[in-house]
């Protein structure tokens, strides 16, 4: 007669306790694996998921997009929106949802230019979110700064009076007579010149090199020698020269912080560009290497 | 004796498992339902639903104080020094103040390379050749700056700027300045591009003075928030919507 072992002896030997044991184990196995693959955040097989209104071949319509449509279309908000209302947008987005997808299929992405540039548009924005979110330290944004200490420095002002004289004499004339304070005369006034104070750049513009850089290099109430060009023989008194000032630190600090973002996007996005080209198969014909 | 231990071990041990497992379940649906609730509801009804409310504030402040403080600080009042916007001020930069509104920022962000995000204009600098990229626009002289800065700031209640200079940077504001294009033509703002009311003495970037509005004219500004879709859940955008919409003094929850 053969002595089978007992359930709750656990010093002996049961196979009836090891199946039980298994048993229970692969039912609590496959009820966890079930509960993970139907009820997961993003899971898209057990109905719609409580963050989307709808799902298109799997592909989720946001709630969010759906009130901001909603708000947008019928200027009502999802609890005072009408049945007719609601399924009218939701109508719109499963429409624009399902063509989306009808022109992936078709490869409109390859055809349509407009919409090869939003790929583009999309793509470089995707790499820039991270980059555009970044929030350096205060000692990294004074880094920024003190490395591109010239973007935060502030445009000089000046304020100058062009006179053209048809000869060199008749200009050194009007260089004397402005010198000694006196109103010149035997020349005229240039049109170019703004009437007034002008940040540097604007002055480079109406000037030119040449003359800006004069006049730059002048203080306040000194008078340049005459300069010959090809309009004629130039005179500039220069009225006021206020040099670039350095913008503070605290004063600036967003445009650091926005110039700091701007440089990390342009990095990343260059990365991205050597990656994407080192991952593909690009082959180019002969001549156009 | 030993055999009733032996037993009691094997019902108990199992039960208890078991009892932990379900507990589990019950607590994570409960926390579930509550979410689809939430998700499922009309954001703008949230704060008038006590259950949802008392919840999605106590999860939103936590969204808040983990992915918000560092540009708005913990209260939400921003630093106007670094163009950090004040949350619980009268103004909205963007929109109304709806939580659609509001949750849609915070996962699309502005200006922050999500397209479905706010970014349909910046604060273009005038004491450039170029000062906006998106358009063409003059540049404008010191003088110009000056008139309109003292424009501005008699349009706040600010004396001693001369009837001249006044209409002069009215005239700027309207005509080469081009600021009614984003803050209309009585200068109270759009809140569609996010151009700030320039007549309620609120102001994004420092407090209104001279020196800070000749600084914004002639550099201007581009501020940005995060995109946050990938980075929290839909519950915890909806829920720190919801919390950042309270902190409006008209809705702001009571403390």
């Amino acid at each position: 007669m053969t002595d089978t072992p007992r359930l709750d002896d656990l010093h002996s030997h049961s196979e009836k306790r090891t199946l039980i044991f298994c048993a229970a184990g692969a039912v609590l196995g496959l009820v966890v694996a079930g509960t993970g693959l139907f009820t997961a955040q993003g899971t898209r097989i057990a109905g719609v998921p409580p963050e989307d209104v709808a799902t298109v071949n799997q592909v989720p319509i946001l709630m969010s997009d759906y009130v901001t449509a909603l708000q947008a279309s019928e200027s009502v908000g999802l609890d005072k929106a009408s049945p007719a209302q609601k399924r009218k947008v939701l109508g719109q987005m499963i429409r624009e949802e399902l063509y989306v997808q009808r022109g992936v299929e078709l490869g409109l992405q390859n055809d349509v230019i407009e919409v090869r540039q939003a790929l583009v548009s999309a793509v470089e924005g995707q790499q820039a979110v991270d980059a555009a979110s970044t929030q350096p330290d205060d000692a990294t944004l004074r880094d920024q700064y003190n490395r591109h200490i010239d973007k935060y420095t502030g445009d000089g002002l000046l304020t100058v009076s062009d006179f053209i004289a048809p000869d060199m004499v008749r200009a050194q004339a009007a260089v004397a007579t402005l010198r000694a304070g006196g109103h010149p005369s035997g020349v005229k006034p240039s049109d170019k010149v703004a009437d007034g104070e002008e940040f540097y750049f604007a002055a480079r513009i109406h000037l030119g090199d040449r003359l800006f850089e004069t006049a730059k290099a002048l203080r306040s109430g000194q008078v340049s020698a005459p300069i010959q060009l090809p309009d004629g023989v130039h005179v500039l008194l220069v009225k006021s020269n206020i040099a670039p000032v350095v913008t503070p630190f605290e004063q600036a600090r967003d445009r650091v912080l926005t110039d700091y973002r701007s440089d990390k996007v342009s990095r990343m996005q260059a990365g991205a560009d050597a990656y994407l080209r080192k991952r593909a198969d690009v082959q180019i014909a002969p001549g156009f290497e | 004796m030993k055999r009733q231990a032996r037993i009691a071990f094997h019902v108990v041990t199992p039960a208890a498992v078991l009892l932990m497992i379900a507990g589990s379940l019950w607590w994570r649906h409960g926390v579930s339902a509550r979410q689809i609730a939430m998700l499922r509801s009309d954001p703008e009804q949230v704060l008038a639903d006590p259950v949802l409310r008392n919840h999605a504030l106590a999860d939103g402040r936590k969204v808040f104080l983990t992915h918000c403080t560092s540009c708005h600080g913990a209260a939400g009042k921003g630093d106007p020094s670094k163009a950090m916007p004040d949350l619980t001020d009268k103004d909205f930069l963007y929109g109304r103040g709806r939580v659609g509104e509001i949750e849609q920022i915070v996962l699309h962000g502005i200006r922050a390379g999500d397209s479905k995000g706010r970014d349909l204009a910046e604060m273009p600098g005038f004491a450039k050749a170029e000062p906006y990229t998106r358009e063409k626009l003059p540049s404008l002289t010191p003088a110009q700056i000056s008139d309109i800065v003292g424009f501005l700031r008699a349009a706040n209640g600010n004396g001693g700027y001369d009837l001249a200079r006044i209409g002069r940077g009215h005239k700027l504001f309207s005509t080469n300045g081009a600021c009614w294009d984003c803050h209309a033509s009585d200068g109270a703002g759009d809140a569609a591009v996010g151009a700030p009311n320039l007549i309620d003495g609120v102001w994004l970037k420092g407090n209104g003075s001279e020196a800070d509005l000749t600084d914004i004219i002639e550099h201007g500004m581009a501020g940005i928030s995060p995109a946050f879709q990938h980075s929290i859940s839909a519950y915890d955008a909806r829920a720190v919507a919801v919390y950042t919409a309270s902190l409006h003094p008209s809705v702001r929850a009571p403390s």
